[in-house]
This record gives structure tokens, sequence and C-alpha cells, in this order.
């Protein structure tokens, strides 16, 4: 599996002897490029054209966060897997209404689902969690009598609500409580390490979405406008809860994060740079860790297995194989 | 697969050795490198390290292990190079 570059360091990324050179005070450093499948840029990174150039033959995406760890932006290459029968099966997937909805409720339910099995897992080891989990179950029957977008917008968004107010029980932590859902900027040090957490997960996705013939500026629960990607967002709605959430208590319960690593900045609380370290580090590893999957009969990683779920919607866009979101089963 | 590549080269080709290495694998130290590679990119690699090197007077050896998972890693004294894909 090709790796990511995270870097949040300072200095100069080049083209070099035709491979990648991160050249910093301390020196030069090469990476291999025909390892590497993204590059993600928190640091302040100098780079120019050549770079861009060669990255783009390579097929290496480029992400940057800003100083404040926000999404910036992507450079994404010349795609290489055009098809222009997918583009125009996802548009009209977009266009008809009808269609558009049957997609977006399938993101709906995946996420749900996700939950549902986050929850019960806590429920499992014996946390109370009243009558929330009652809440999740059957939410399939209820998102099919739905009959527009924003009604399914409102309906996620109240389960995510209580979805979040569970995060309290779960970690029981004084340091992270979750008080309510801020952004933009986050407000308590829990909405950090979800905005965080979130913020790269829709990298992830649009990476793996670029090794595909979908277009990631077509999506169905988020619209589709001018500002940016949102398929990517779809498919990271599936995710979110058994992967960033679960990394999220993880961290926290082994005290790999601690409100040391947090740091009031203008208006909201940003992760200090060992703190992101720490979170990238384990996101990373997350994503390599393998799972034995039911349908494939052999190990497949986290990351793998957001692929799949980009070819399972290609697949429904084609008209062959009506869509089924990814169910954790643990 | 995860490979260790070890060479001892002329001093006239052992430049676009160390190029050719990097492209692929992590350095760990002078004519060392390691790192994790599919099966075809590993191809890829020795066709074009035979192009370069001279067979009679050049010498690479690679360490093959299907998987590092048994395998451990001690470092005594300086880590020159390394794996690190967080900078």
């Amino acid at each position: 599996m090709q790796k990511t570059l995270y870097i949040f360091s300072n200095g100069t990324l080049q083209r070099e002897g035709n491979t990648l050179c991160y050249i910093t005070e301390e020196g030069k450093r090469f990476l291999p490029v025909e390892d590497i499948q993204e590059i993600m840029v928190f640091g302040a990174v100098d780079f120019n054209k050549s770079l861009l150039e060669f990255l783009t033959q390579h097929e290496i995406l480029l992400h940057y966060f800003n100083y404040h760890d926000y999404y910036m932006g992507t450079f994404y290459p010349r795609e290489h897997y055009n098809s222009g029968f997918v583009i125009l099966k996802q548009a009209e997937h977009y266009m008809e209404e009808a269609k558009r909805l049957t997609l977006a409720k399938k993101f709906v339910a995946g996420a749900l689902r996700n939950i549902e099995q986050v929850l019960r897992y806590y429920e499992r080891r014996g946390i109370a969690l009243g009558d929330t989990l009652s809440e999740f179950t059957d939410n399939e029957t209820q998102i099919e009598s739905i009959t527009d977008l924003s009604e399914l917008m409102a309906y996620e968004g109240n389960h995510r609500e209580t979805y979040y107010r569970c995060f309290d029980k779960i970690l029981d932590h004084p340091d992270f409580p979750f008080d309510k859902r801020t952004r933009r900027p986050p407000q308590n040090n829990l909405n950090t390490l979800i905005s965080f957490g979130n913020s790269i997960l829709y990298t992830i996705v649009l990476s793996e979405i670029y090794k595909t013939h979908l277009d990631p500026r077509i999506g169905y629960l988020h619209a589709t406008n001018f500002r940016r990607f949102s398929l990517n967002l779809d498919v990271a709605e599936i995710f979110k809860p058994i992967i960033i959430d679960r990394l999220i208590f993880t961290l926290i319960d082994r005290q790999m994060l601690t409100k040391k690593d947090f740091e009031a900045e203008t208006g909201g609380i940003v992760l200090k740079e060992k703190g992101r370290k720490v979170f990238v580090e384990e996101l990373d590893k997350r994503l390599s860790t393998t799972i034995s999957h039911r349908a494939v009969g052999h190990p497949v990683s986290y990351r793998r297995l957001i692929r799949m779920e980009l070819y399972k919607v290609e697949k429904h866009l084609m008209g062959e194989e009506s869509y089924k979101p990814f169910v954790s089963q643990w | 697969m995860f490979v260790i590549v070890v060479y001892d080269i002329a001093e006239k080709r052992v430049a676009k050795v160390l190029k050719k290495s990097r492209q692929y694998l992590y350095w760990v130290q002078n004519s060392v490198f390691e790192g994790e590679i599919s099966e075809a990119k590993y191809k890829k690699y020795v066709t074009e390290l035979k192009k370069i090197i001279n067979l009679e007077e050049d010498s690479v050896i690679i360490y093959n292990l299907r998987t590092s998972k048994y395998s451990s890693r001690e470092v005594i004294g300086l880590e020159k190079g390394g794996q690190s894909n967080i900078l």
C-alpha cells in the first residue's frame, strides 16, 4: 500500500534526482516517489511548479491545511481515469430528484448504522446510554418514508446531535466534555478533535476517489456547489463513526492526548503540533489495519474499504448493482 | 513485501544506483535501503538496476521478507535515515 506523507515542519519540498526531496534546516530527506500516494501539508512548505508537474506525472495528490488546520484545498492532478459515461451517470443521478434522494438516503442510513454499532459496542461494555440506542434501531424504515432532501438532512442532523451527546457518557473525562458541536473554530478540546479528524478523513476519501472514475465534485447528500468537492463528504459520513470517532475514544482513553496538547487561539481551541502528530500517526496506523471482510474473503485495510465503497457507488450509478453502504460488524 | 537492499558499486556508477533506489525505497545508511514495495514495483526496480550496474564488477544484495511481522529492528548509535512518513 502506498503511503501518505504528512508534513508538519517548515521546509522546501522539491523534485530532485527524479524523486521527492524535503529540505529543512536539519538537512535533506529523500522520499521514494513510488511509495507515496498523497501528501498532506500542515507546515509552511515551499514548492514550485516543477514539483507539481512531477506530482501530476506520478498521480500524487497534495492536500494543504492552513495554520489553524482548516482544510484549504487540494492539488488534484489531471484525471487519469477518464470516463464520460460515469460523469453523465453521476450528473443524471444528481439532476433527477428521486435518484438523488435514493443515494442520499443510503449515505445517511449507512452513517446511522455505523453510529449504532459504535453505541452498541459501548453499551455492551456497560455504559448506560438510556434509550438513545433505540432511537437508532430501525432508522432505515424511517428513512424510507422521508420524501425530500431537507427533511433527510434534518433527520440526520438530529440523530447526530443525539449521538454526540453520548460522547460524554462514553468518555466520562473532565478535560473532554462534549457540551455542543461547535465548528469554525471549535470551542472545546473534543470538538477540535472531531473537526480535525473529519477534515483529514475528507481528504483521504478524496484521494481514493481520484483512483476511480468518479468525479468528486458531484455529491448527493451534500449539495454540489461552486466551492468544493462534495462526493467525498458523502462517503466520509459512513466512515466517520467507525474510523474517526473510535480513534478519538482510544486516544483519550489511553491518555495519548491530554489537555496539554491543546491551546486557545483567537476564538477557538487548536491542537498543538505534538498532538496533531500523535493523532495523525494513530490515524495512519488505523487506516492500514486490516480486517477480514465477509464478501472479499481476505484481509482488507480500512483504506481499501473506502475504495470498495466508491466502487459500489460507481456500480450503483451504472445501474449494475444497487448500492448498499458498508456497515461495521463489531 | 519488505526488502532490504545493500550494494557495493564501483564509484563511477554508485550515484546512479543511489538515485534509482531513492525512487523506490527509504534510505537507511550509505549503500543500504529498505522499505515496503509491491511485487510489480520490485520487478521494475530490479530491471532498472540491472541496466545501471556492471554485472562483472558490481554487487547488489536484496534481502526479501515476505512479511516483517516476525522480525525486529534494532539500531545502535545514530539512526541516520528511516521510514518515517510524518515530517
